[in-house]
């Protein structure tokens, strides 16, 4: 007997970006284990596959990446990419970087954070049309970023412009490795910050002692200093920009979940959760099959690549009530994180500056309206979200 | 040297399963077939360690009370 898998799913395909969800619906139904004779990868949709495969880092390991093309190009990888790491060396080295990223010490950020916004939205106060992504979402995060490395203001755009490239790939293209791994942005202020220590996160992680994988106690090598930051970087603001674009985007598409939230600034946080999962700024995650495993009656080889894709779990009917409506009132544990191991080391800043980003806009923005015509939505093999979103702001002659 | 216990306890419902506390504090806890964690024993020694691995968990699903006392220890009363 043979099947025929009716389903096309092209991750590379850039007019899917628009709304891939009915396609991520028909492979949940017709095809959890989907696979791409083209591209060659697996790809699971539920959120039961989804959720323990990403937990299973023993089958599905992160040591050759968690972007298909990367994984796909079979290259080495330099240590300290705790993304492209599997336990217990993960561990090691995230613990070093999880200390900074706590819930409370992210949690004592939040006016510096807030200074960042208010300097963002300062200049387009009063104006009838902005671009939010361009005024806030590739600014704030920049800033937030930045000042968590310990760079200079003056060099932060050119930081974030660098590390945004890396990770753009316009017209559905794929990412260029080399770019993915040069740690260059940072190379001229290791040295500048060895003779001028301050309490940011690089002079934190010069200074750090740990016991590797080896049972040596040691600080981290330059090089390893400069891959965690380039590491932070580049998770740190491209992400969170998208978010704070959906947030635009839906506040617009949902007026009435926007007048809500104007009045009642509480209901925030959990509105933020549900962007997240509506909307996931990272839809899908790649890891690598050590050992040939059995799903739905097929075996996928040792050796494959296969995609979780988040993005489909987070509407799976099977655990989510009417999964395609927007809710800010729902208790949603959306998959938009990842889970396991690699759980967005971010987190609580991604949900920080997005709930201060939500409270200043809508402060002073209580409504708009979206110029649909010339807003602009981008997907690159890591990322979804808005690159252009004209707000039109009501209530401005 | 203070004797002092801590009940230890991970919230199941909002316990990601990052097995960072298993993997940075391997004698205080475990991991279950779920891969989600939890102390190894019904009490634990107060301890720095101990309170880093809840400080550090991302979602902050450990909770630290006083095993005499039942006073929250973490996160901190009041927050």
């Amino acid at each position: 007997m043979t099947t025929v898998d009716t389903v096309y799913w092209d991750p590379y395909d850039p007019a899917l970006a628009r709304d891939p969800y009915p396609l991520y619906a028909r492979m949940r139904e017709e095809a959890p284990l989907y696979y791409n004779d083209q591209h060659k990868f697996y790809a699971v949709s539920r959120h039961a596959d989804v959720q323990r495969g990403l937990a299973d880092w023993q089958t599905y390991s992160s040591s050759r990446g968690d972007i298909l093309e990367i994984i796909q190009a079979d290259i080495e990888l330099p240590p300290g990419t705790l993304i492209f790491e599997d336990p217990p060396v993960h561990d090691i080295h995230r613990k070093l970087l999880a200390r900074v990223f706590t819930p409370r010490r992210i949690a004592t950020l939040e006016p510096r954070v807030r200074a960042y916004c208010r300097r963002a939205l300062e200049p387009v106060t009063g104006a009838e049309r902005f671009d939010l992504v361009e005024a806030v979402g590739a600014e704030m995060p920049m800033r937030v970023i930045g000042m968590l490395l310990g760079i200079p203001e003056a060099d932060q755009p050119a930081i974030r412009d660098y590390t945004d490239e890396t990770l753009g790939t316009d017209g559905g293209g794929k990412i260029n490795h080399e770019d993915i791994l040069s740690t260059d942005a940072f190379k001229d202020y290791i040295e500048w910050r060895k003779r001028h220590p301050s309490d940011d996160l690089m002079t934190e992680l010069m200074t750090a002692e740990f016991e590797d994988e080896n049972g040596v106690t040691r600080t981290l090598t330059d090089e390893e200093v400069l891959t965690y930051c380039s590491v932070v970087a580049g998770a740190g603001n491209e992400t969170t920009g998208r978010l704070i674009g959906w947030f635009g985007a839906l506040m617009a598409r949902y007026p009435e979940a926007r007048r809500e939230l104007a009045a009642d600034p509480t209901l925030i946080p959990n509105a933020i959760e549900e962007i997240l999962r509506f909307e996931p700024t990272g839809p899908f995650t790649g890891r690598y099959v050590t050992k040939d495993v059995e799903l739905y009656d097929r075996t996928v080889p040792a050796g494959s690549a296969v995609l979780f894709i988040q993005a489909a779990a987070n509407r799976d009917p099977r655990r989510f009530d009417d999964p395609d409506r927007f809710d800010i009132h729902r208790v949603t544990q959306h998959m938009s994180f990842g889970v396991g191991a690699h759980y967005c080391l971010g987190a609580a800043l991604a949900r920080l500056e997005g709930r201060i980003a939500a409270e200043e806009i809508l402060e002073r923005f209580p409504g708009w309206d979206v110029d649909w015509d010339h807003a602009e939505l981008a997907q690159t093999s890591t990322v979804r979200g808005w690159k252009t979103l004209p707000l039109v702001v009501e209530g401005v002659r | 040297m203070t004797t002092e216990r801590w009940n230890v306890i991970v919230d199941t419902r909002m316990c990601v399963r990052t097995g960072l506390c298993a993997a940075s504090a391997p004698e205080h806890f475990e991991l279950d077939e779920n891969g989600q964690g939890h102390a190894r024993s019904a009490t634990l020694p107060a301890s720095e360690e101990v309170l880093e691995v809840a400080e550090s968990c991302p979602i902050e699903a450990i909770g630290i009370r006083g095993a005499d006392t039942g006073e929250r220890v973490f996160p901190p009363p009041g927050s």
